[in-house]
């Protein structure tokens, strides 16, 4: 189902539900994905996927339609997933390397993470990155974003967008060449 | 082969998992929660801002405009009185008496002024100055 079929079926109160259920369907995985890279435990991206869907439910009828759904759906999630990284530090007085150690130890630990050596050591230089660059990395390398879709995402200028990425390839392969 | 590393040479790839089946459940998870979570009609001006934005900027040209031509008229009317102040007397009486054209109205004007009105400068005036100062303007020669 088209977007734009979407919103047009939700705006109706009989096929509301309907309609959002296939917006959930058809995002689901995206907004996971996003979540999931930036925060790793498997529990805290279920819980930050479902509450940017409630949020996404509440205010979806206030949707502008000149930006588009999946970039809106997106800035949702990128909000969420600062917001829980930001009040985890806050919450237990955390500076940002310990929970990138934090972090680091679940990708040793988790049971829902396979890769082999060089690619746990890319995941663990990407910790080591800040939040924002991480998440600039992360929608170009893996979701493979256009930077103008980035920009109206982060609300950041192309340009600084390019250079974010830049020095972050450069500080992985640093990273992986140090270690 | 670590100092040689090049991101580009390593294959994409994600290593994070989920629970089997995961993706199947999560819609019914989030459709069970959106039933106690209500929504947020959109306010009444929402349907109104889309139009209201796009006259908007013509609506706002139109002021600048308009802004800009009162002051501009302000700046004028400032600019004819210092243009006037700087003319010697002499020309603008020169100039009226080519140019203007006296009404019988403005006579009429004239006889409602009672003498008692008028300046003693105004009057005294001998005839022969005052004979003198018509003859200056020549008022054979003045077109009406």
């Amino acid at each position: 189902m088209e977007d734009k079929e979407i919103l047009e079926k939700f705006a109706n109160p009989d096929s509301r539900n309907l309609a959002f259920n296939q917006l959930v369907r058809k995002y689901q995985q995206k907004i996971y994905w996003h979540i999931r890279k930036m925060v790793i435990d498997h529990d805290d991206a279920d819980d930050l996927t479902q509450e940017v869907f409630i949020k996404v439910w509440k205010n979806l009828e206030n949707f502008r339609q000149d930006a588009q759904l999946y970039t809106w759906l997106y800035r949702i999630a990128t909000n969420e997933c600062l917001t829980f990284l930001s009040s985890k530090r806050k919450k237990f007085f955390l500076p940002i390397n310990d929970v990138a150690a934090e972090l680091t130890e679940k990708i040793d630990s988790s049971p829902n993470i396979d890769g082999d050596e060089i690619q746990l050591k890319l995941q663990k230089a990407l910790l080591r990155l800040p939040d924002k660059q991480r998440l600039v990395f992360n929608m170009k390398y893996y979701d493979e974003l256009k930077y103008e879709e980035m920009s109206e995402i982060l609300g950041t200028s192309v340009g600084a967008l390019k250079a974010s990425y830049h020095h972050a390839v450069k500080k992985i392969e640093e990273f992986i060449k140090r270690d | 082969m670590k100092n040689d590393f090049k991101l580009s040479d390593l294959p994409k790839r994600n290593i994070y998992e989920v629970p089997d089946k995961y993706f199947d459940r999560l819609p019914a998870q989030i459709m069970e929660r959106t039933a106690g979570a209500g929504y947020s009609p959109a306010p009444w001006y929402a349907a109104a801002w889309k139009p209201l934005r796009l006259a908007l900027a013509p609506l706002m040209l139109v002021l600048v405009l308009g802004v800009l031509y009162l002051v501009n008229l302000n700046n004028k009317e400032e600019q004819q009185i210092a243009n006037l102040a700087s003319i010697h007397d002499k020309e603008i009486v020169d100039y009226l008496s080519t140019y203007a054209v006296l009404e019988s109205a403005d006579f009429a004007d004239l006889s409602t002024v009672s003498e008692k009105e008028m300046t003693s400068e105004f009057l005294n005036v001998s005839p022969k100055a005052a004979e003198e100062e018509l003859e200056y303007y020549q008022l054979d020669t003045i077109e009406y």
